[in-house]
């Protein structure tokens, strides 16, 4: 009975994990083509929420178009940060760069107020309803849907960076962008590329997030443990964060329920200092040398 | 030149006449007007509480000036948002204090009114607001300050008297999240249940913004809860926990304090809330039931559904009414400290209605509520139990 509980919690723990490592791939995607930290990334992800509520329960438009909405509204809201605000700032110290992006999210955080009000709200539900039983142990329908989306779209996200002309400029731009210049490939217009996708990324995180816990303007606050998922995985990589929001995801989970859920955060933070003592770059990260 | 000739021939005169005139009717006014005056979430993640206090407050106001005032004196609020910062609340106390001769505060928060509490002390004001936080309810740590209620301890005590009533020997679970908000009822709870002959199959925490329960939800099942309350929330997790527990084939009754019992926010939980119950210290808007003069000036002034933040705002007006009326019949200063004195002396105060029994203070709180259950085929809140009033 309690190996079958610990199978259920570390079922419940990847399903968060799922949607850890589906919004840190948004933020690695940015930080790889343009060497952004984008500190917004937890408010672009509300935004996204916030965008389907408004297209299903203001508009009353069906889930299924209020999801494409919302991730169409996710990557123009993307190329407007990047074309509006980022861009300008290119060739600036990367600090000042890293401050605007806390800035914009304490502006998307009023915006949403502004426009949705600071009232918590629940989502409409579009996800079946029906347990999921694997073998004895229990697994929410949210939690399991959740994750099964995660995994197909991040699995969907890997293919096209891996084939799609698109996907090649960026990967392209990201290791070198001189020679990517250099080869003609349209280096700004990858950069809000990037932005566009991780702005669609964090929109279906959102949505995904959402319709399990509800949301509010305060659900930014995701993006705080998105931001450990991304330097214990390394910023820069695409597995390091698939990898480390699944362990981070199950490391709660487990924490949660063996030692309270006061020392979830804990425990999270201890395994930052930890990798960050040991392995400054994170777990998969680029190790970069620097000539003094 | 020209224009400083202007000035001095026309525009002095007239700004001296200006500022005396000001003077005269600040001097008339002081004499007659009692002041109340708001640090007011209108902004911020607090605000769909801020704005409606803002609203009962105005609405207390006007009314109770068209009936005359307090004992001739006209009541005035002056209120400004702090965006629920605690820094922010106290900026607008200092600017608020130092510009008008306030009586009585309206607080937004636990932090600020425990911040603000020694400056209440050297202004002599009165103070109550949106916290309902059991530390505040200590007449020697905080003397000038009141709560609008129970405090959050003896509404998880409330909730409890009423378990033990229905189902004694029952197991309950308390979830919160872990904030001080979260945390301020629980060891008062589990010592009460205990007293009552209740059992606590556990006690669950979520971290504060915690977007995924799974985990807290397979902990709740295992520990199989007749009840479950919940505290430091006020809307998510909780529609998430419910449908899980129902989901797993749980039969455990839910429960949950104040802020999360507003009709609006029971709403939001959709399905999920049926059956849903908590502790309400205030009637509904839509509860007719017996004399209650309050209500229906609420219900006169506004035909659709009113808050219960927005109520809380009327029970300020109220509580002020009665504690300022009084001090000016005894012929004392409106001073905080001889208010306090007022307000140690009322008893069984009469609430027009807003609370369905006479409200008595015991130390800085009224202990009284009611159970009420949502009945999602009606969308309304229905009451399960009377007026429970703790000692």
């Amino acid at each position: 009975m309690e190996w079958l509980f610990f199978f259920e919690v570390s079922l419940a723990g990847l399903g968060t994990g799922g949607l850890y490592a589906l919004t840190a791939i948004a933020f690695v995607l940015i930080y790889k083509a343009t060497r952004v930290i984008n500190l917004a990334i937890g408010e672009m992800l509300m935004v996204g929420a916030y965008l389907f509520f408004g297209a299903a329960a203001g508009w009353a438009l069906p889930w299924w178009l209020a999801i494409i909405a919302a991730l169409i509204g996710g990557g123009i809201l993307g190329i407007v940060l990047e074309r509006g605000v980022i861009r300008p700032l290119l060739g600036e110290n990367p600090i000042s760069v890293f401050m605007v992006t806390i800035g914009l999210g304490s502006i998307l955080v009023g915006m949403v107020e502004l426009i949705w009000t600071a009232n918590p709200r629940s989502l409409p539900n579009f996800f079946p309803t029906d347990p999921i039983f694997i073998g004895d142990a229990f697994l929410a329908p949210k939690t399991f849907w959740s994750f099964v989306v995660a995994a197909v779209v991040i699995a969907l996200f890997l293919l096209l960076f891996r084939f799609w002309r698109g996907g090649v400029a960026l990967r392209a731009t990201a290791s070198d962008q001189g020679a990517a210049y250099a080869m003609g490939i349209n280096v700004p217009a990858v950069y809000s590329l990037a932005w566009c996708l991780a702005g669609v990324i964090a929109a279906g995180a959102g949505i995904l997030l959402g319709s399990i816990g509800g949301i509010s303007s305060e659900m930014g606050f995701f993006g705080l443990t998105v931001l450990v998922v991304v330097i214990v995985g390394g910023l820069d990589s695409v597995l390091g964060a698939l990898l480390a929001g699944i362990l981070i995801g199950w490391m709660e989970a487990m924490a949660g329920v063996y030692l309270g859920g006061e020392y979830e955060h804990l425990v999270t933070f201890i395994l930052l200092m930890v990798v960050l003592l040991l392995r400054p770059y994170g777990l998969f990260g680029t190790r970069e040398i620097e000539r003094l | 030149m020209i224009f400083k000739k202007l000035a001095r021939q026309f525009v002095a005169p007239v700004a001296a006449a200006t500022l005396a005139l000001g003077a005269s009717f600040s001097a008339s006014a002081d004499d007659k007007e009692i002041v109340l005056g708001g640090s007011i979430p209108m902004t911020g993640p607090f605000a769909f509480a801020g704005i409606q206090f803002d609203r009962g407050l105005k609405d207390y106001v006007e009314w109770i000036n068209a009936q005359g005032g307090i004992e001739g004196h006209r009541l005035r609020y002056v209120g400004e948002d702090t965006g629920y910062q605690q820094d922010q609340s106290v900026a607008v106390f200092r600017r608020i204090t130092s510009r008008e001769n306030v009586n009585f505060y309206f607080g937004d928060s636990t932090a600020f009114q425990q911040a603000i509490n020694r400056e209440l002390d050297r202004r002599d004001i009165l103070m109550t607001g949106a916290s309902f936080a059991s530390e505040l309810n200590n007449p020697d740590q905080y003397p000038l300050q009141f709560l609008l209620g129970p405090d959050y301890s003896e509404q998880v005590g409330i909730l409890l008297r009423h378990i033990a009533d229905e189902s004694p020997g029952a197991r309950v679970a308390l979830i919160h999240s872990d904030t001080e908000f979260g945390r301020d009822p629980i060891a008062f709870g589990r010592n009460m249940a205990e007293q009552l002959g209740l059992t606590v199959a556990a006690t669950i925490v979520t971290p504060p913004g915690a977007a995924d329960i799974s985990a807290a939800a397979l902990e709740l099942r295992r520990a199989r809860p007749d009840y479950a309350i919940f505290h430091g929330y006020v809307l998510s997790p909780i529609p998430d926990f419910i449908q899980r527990a129902r989901q797993m084939g749980m039969d455990t009754r839910f429960m949950g304090t104040y802020y999360t019992m507003d009709q609006g926010i029971i709403n939001e939980m959709g399905e999920a809330a049926d059956g849903f119950m908590g502790v309400m210290p205030y009637r509904y808007y839509y509860d007719e039931e017996g004399p209650a003069p309050i209500m229906d000036a609420i219900r006169e002034l506004h035909d659709e559904y009113q808050s219960t933040t927005y109520i809380q705002g009327w029970m300020t007006g109220v509580l002020i009414t009665k504690i300022a009326g009084e001090t000016i019949r005894a012929g004392k200063e409106l001073t905080g400290r001889n208010m306090r004195e007022t307000l140690d002396s009322l008893r069984d105060i009469d609430t027009g209605g807003i609370m369905g029994v006479p409200a008595n203070f015991l130390g800085n709180s009224i202990p009284i509520g009611r159970i009420y259950r949502a009945d999602v085929s009606k969308g309304q809140m229905v009451p399960v139990s009377d007026w429970i009033i703790l000692d």
